[in-house]
């Protein structure tokens, strides 16, 4: 495409994308008014109090999303949520990627080490990594940064693979034969021509592990792991509500396990726009 | 070289293929005429997205479903009219009476399926009742027909086991297995050895001859048109911009195109002007 | 759990064929050092971090002496090394060692709880493979077009809803306000009691003691975690089979196969041979996967299995049952590749005879 040619600022390139992907454009909005809600904005009801008067109340007038068997207002808990969940999985996230990225640079090397290293990998992901990332957590006590190490051991292992995958590919191409020849610096090479060239799939991963880790935090919640009440986390909220799905009262669960999966909605769309857009451009 | 009659094999004429993309409706063949006589070879030659493939995929309506082929006649010779016939109806047409060799034979061949087993559901396919056996033979048949030295051992084997030759043959085996009077040869030797491809289409030359067929040959190589067709379209940007014989074309051509096409194939002897 | 499921799955590679003898033992022996690896892992991951499973054991009232009195029993009072080299020593014998609470040695446990595991998660990624690979065929087939927007769709809202929380929306729909699936708690009814053992398998030893009513009832109960397990994961085999097939659907062979007239049955199925030895691999990666991905919706499900089992073992810092389970799924998820290694070469020529 024409307009490619002349790689237009990231800015504009941000919007073409979302006018092309309203799905993501529309998660991008969500995250960001219920990251912004939840730390500004004045809720109904206090999120971490209790009304022994009214318990169980379901959707209404005076409780937007009911109450749950405590009496706390449900719809001031999810958005409160949001800032204990979003921040770790951001902070998950954010500690994946650097390790994930760094580890997946340094083996990508050609040498049977790094082939070691990998199958390595391998048999790491065999194991069932949700009961690795549960003991970690609890074996530690509880402590909230054990949640994000729990992330980041799962998501580590799939940021070095992909990058390492896609470096060694591109090892392989011309422009990075000929930048060899010319005499560029190993450094020079990596920060030059290696790493713009992988930082779309990258981003991709990142959005993908951003949904990954709100579904991890979500399961230790879910279990008592992690956070602790009477911080509201979406986890524990469908934890609270959970027996109450067989005696039909859904809102306790519902609504929190609801903004989960949006969540996770909009960081896949966000991850499948700018799959697209990176293929456009480089593939 | 004459052995063609006037009596015609396939007329096309003002085909015209459209394809919806996002970015609009494109037009990649406007207007095509295509003659071929019994017994005669005709050879389409043009550069990669002239629009060679697109007329021919077009033809045997396999274009995918965002596209239009229109045409005021595609009548094929004991048929009918090859665009009034309705896209579900196509399949009787397709290896019966329109036979197709690809290029790359290893990627037209099913990878999984022994050979025997696709010569199998080819005749299924086309005759109410076939068995197992009787397939077996006529395949036999078929790639003894076709200069294959062992024909029953590359029956029981896999495509991946042929060498890109033997691979062919077994494809030009399939496409005439029906007899079809009319073959479609899209490039069938690129991606083969040299010495492999004069092989390939002296055999499938030979079939036509030999069985007073007729083939639609496409291909960018102008010397195999000289070589092996009797009639030759020029095309470019999705339009026919010069045919007639081969003779004529060759020697006098009309259109600056194929006038710059004639003259970049190399000729022995001569100094090759690489300043450009 | 949709953990192992996601982008940057181990993908196997078609590997060229060396002496089979060779093969098979480079792969043991490459099982043998991961295995190692994984116990050695899990043991440091369980036996470094700060949480102190004898404190826990005593509850919060213990006096220190008796702490301490727990943590001798246990064992947990010798130097690490020595206990490292005690569980490899026990390890060797086939002893994982014994439960802290139940006192049962931890590898009867694993037996017992294995097959309503198993259960579960084969008839899951069965009900995932049919469901996932419709829906991505009729995707691939129709790309671009409503059956493929549709498709998608439902398989992007699938893939986003956590296992457990789509268990408890089945248990209000399905249980609560249609009352077609019995209460969300455990394999059998509140009054049955199981069938004699025989092979672990209530709905089949169920049948073993003559007591069909039994076996319908348990089967009755599968529903709910099969459906839950079994949409979540249908959605990742829709993805990968519209991949696959997608491309399949794209290539020359069914190009050709379309050219010589076969209808579009053969060639739909030209295509599905093509592309079954990726799904099949899919398959067994989601059967790995699954095997402890899957704990939270046994909890959800009061599911007595190996997850629930392993669960519990973490919440309670029961430090043997967690290393016995990371072993043992891990033992069963390198089995399972070895064996798709060997299926994948059986269903592909193109490996067997390279």
């Amino acid at each position: 495409m024409h307009d490619d040619v002349f790689a237009p600022r990231r800015g504009v390139q941000m919007r073409r994308m979302l006018r092309q992907h309203p799905g993501a454009a529309l998660g991008v909005l969500f995250i960001l008014v219920l990251l912004l809600a939840s730390l500004f904005a004045p809720l109904p009801y206090d999120p971490m109090g209790i009304d022994g008067g009214a318990t169980l109340r379901s959707p209404g007038g005076e409780h937007w999303f009911g109450t749950d068997g405590a009496g706390g207002d449900i719809f001031s808990r999810v958005i409160y949520a949001a800032r204990v969940d979003l921040s770790l999985a951001l902070a998950g996230t954010v500690l994946s990627l650097v390790v994930g990225v760094l580890l997946g640079l340094a083996a990508s090397s050609k040498g049977k080490g790094s082939e070691r290293l990998v199958r390595g990998l391998d048999a790491f992901q065999a194991f069932p990594l949700l009961i690795l990332a549960l003991a970690l957590v609890s074996l530690s006590g509880n402590k909230l940064y054990m949640v994000v190490v729990a992330i980041a051991l799962i998501n580590v292992p799939r940021f070095m693979r992909l990058l390492r995958s896609e470096v060694l590919s591109l090892r392989e191409s011309r422009f990075i034969e000929a930048a060899t020849a010319t005499g560029a610096s190993p450094r020079r090479i990596i920060f030059r021509h290696l790493l713009p060239n992988v930082w779309g799939i990258v981003l991709v991963q990142t959005s993908l592990t951003v949904a990954n880790a709100i579904v991890v935090i979500a399961s230790l919640s879910f279990l008592g792991i992690g956070v602790s009440p009477p911080t509201p986390s979406w986890g524990s909220m469908i934890r609270d509500g959970a027996g109450n799905m067989s005696s039909g009262e859904w809102w306790i669960a519902g609504f929190a396990g609801l903004a989960v999966v949006l969540c996770v909605l909009a960081f896949n769309q966000l991850a499948d726009a700018i799959g697209d857009r990176t293929a456009r451009t480089y593939r | 070289m004459n052995a063609q009659s006037e009596e015609l094999a396939l007329e096309v004429r003002n085909l015209a293929v459209s394809i919806k993309t996002p970015h609009g409706l494109v037009h990649p063949v406007k207007g095509v005429d295509l003659t071929v006589h019994k017994g005669e070879i005709v050879g389409i030659v043009g550069e990669s997205g002239c629009g060679k493939s697109t007329t021919i995929k077009g033809l045997l309506r396999l274009l995918p479903a965002n596209s239009t082929v229109t045409a005021d006649k595609a009548q094929l010779a004991g048929y009918g009219d090859l665009l009034a016939t309705p896209v579900r109806r196509m399949r009787e047409v397709r290896g019966a009476k329109i036979g197709f060799v690809a290029q790359n034979p290893f990627g037209s061949l099913n990878p999984i399926y022994k050979i025997e087993r696709q010569f199998y559901e080819l005749q299924k396919a086309h005759k109410t009742k076939v068995s197992r056996k009787e397939s077996g033979e006529i395949a036999l048949r078929m790639l003894d027909g076709v200069g294959i030295v062992n024909p029953a051992r590359v029956l029981d084997g896999y495509a991946h086991q042929l060498s890109g030759g033997m691979a062919q043959r077994v494809v030009i085996a399939l496409a005439t297995t029906l007899s079809p009077q009319l073959l479609i040869a899209d490039e069938p030797t690129t991606g083969l050895d040299a010495t492999v491809q004069a092989q390939i289409l002296d055999l499938i030359s030979g079939l036509v001859r030999q069985e007073g067929r007729s083939m639609v040959l496409v291909t960018h190589d102008l010397g195999v048109i000289a070589q092996y067709c009797q009639r030759v379209v020029v095309m470019y940007d999705g339009q026919v911009v010069e045919h007639g014989s081969v003779m004529d074309v060759m020697v006098e051509p009309q259109h600056p195109y194929t006038q710059r096409l004639i003259a970049s194939v190399p000729k022995p002897g001569e100094k090759l002007d690489v300043s450009r | 759990m949709t953990l192992s499921a996601m982008p940057g799955l181990p993908v196997r590679k078609a590997r060229k064929a060396r002496g089979p003898v060779r093969l098979v033992l480079e792969r043991l022996g490459f099982l043998i050092a991961a295995m190692f690896g994984v116990v050695t892992l899990s043991f440091l991951l369980v036996s470094v971090t700060p949480g102190d499973p004898a404190r826990l054991i005593a509850g919060p009232m213990a006096s220190n002496s008796q702490v301490e009195a727990i943590s001798q029993e246990l064992g947990l009072d010798k130097p690490i090394v020595e206990r490292y080299v005690d569980y490899m020593g026990g390890l060797l014998r086939g002893d994982l060692g014994e439960s802290y609470y139940s006192k049962r040695p931890v590898t009867t446990e694993i037996f017992e709880k294995l097959p309503a595991t198993l259960e579960l998660i084969i008839l899951a990624v069965l009900f995932a493979a049919v469901v996932g690979i419709a829906f991505g065929a009729i995707a691939a087939y129709f790309r671009g077009r409503a059956p493929d927007w549709i498709s998608r769709l439902f398989t992007g809202v699938f893939q986003a809803i956590p296992d457990f929380f789509l268990g408890l929306l089945l248990i209000y729909v399905v249980f609560f306000l249609l009352g077609w699936a019995p209460a969300p708690a455990g394999q059998i009814g509140f009054t049955e009691s199981t069938p004699p053992k025989v092979t672990g398998f209530i709905p089949i030893d169920a049948l073993i003691a003559g007591d069909p009513a039994l076996a319908g009832s348990a089967l009755q109960h599968l529903v709910l975690p099969v459906l839950t397990l079994g949409l979540v994961y249908a959605a990742y085999f829709a993805k990968t089979a519209r991949a696959t097939l997608g491309r399949a659907l794209h290539s020359q062979q069914v190009f050709f196969a379309r050219a010589m007239g076969l209808p579009e049955r053969t060639v739909l199925r030209y295509a599905l041979v093509e592309s079954r030895t990726t799904i099949v691999t899919y398959a067994g990666v989601i059967f790995a996967s699954l095997l402890g991905g899957e704990a939270i919706v046994e909890r959800v499900f009061a599911w007595d299995g190996l997850g629930a089992w392993a669960l519990q073992g973490i919440l309670r810092l029961d430090v043997p049952v967690v290393q016995g389970m990371v072993l043992i799924a891990g033992a069963i998820t390198l089995i399972t590749y070895t064996l798709l290694d060997i299926v994948v070469g059986l269903l592909d020529p193109r490996i067997k005879h390279a």
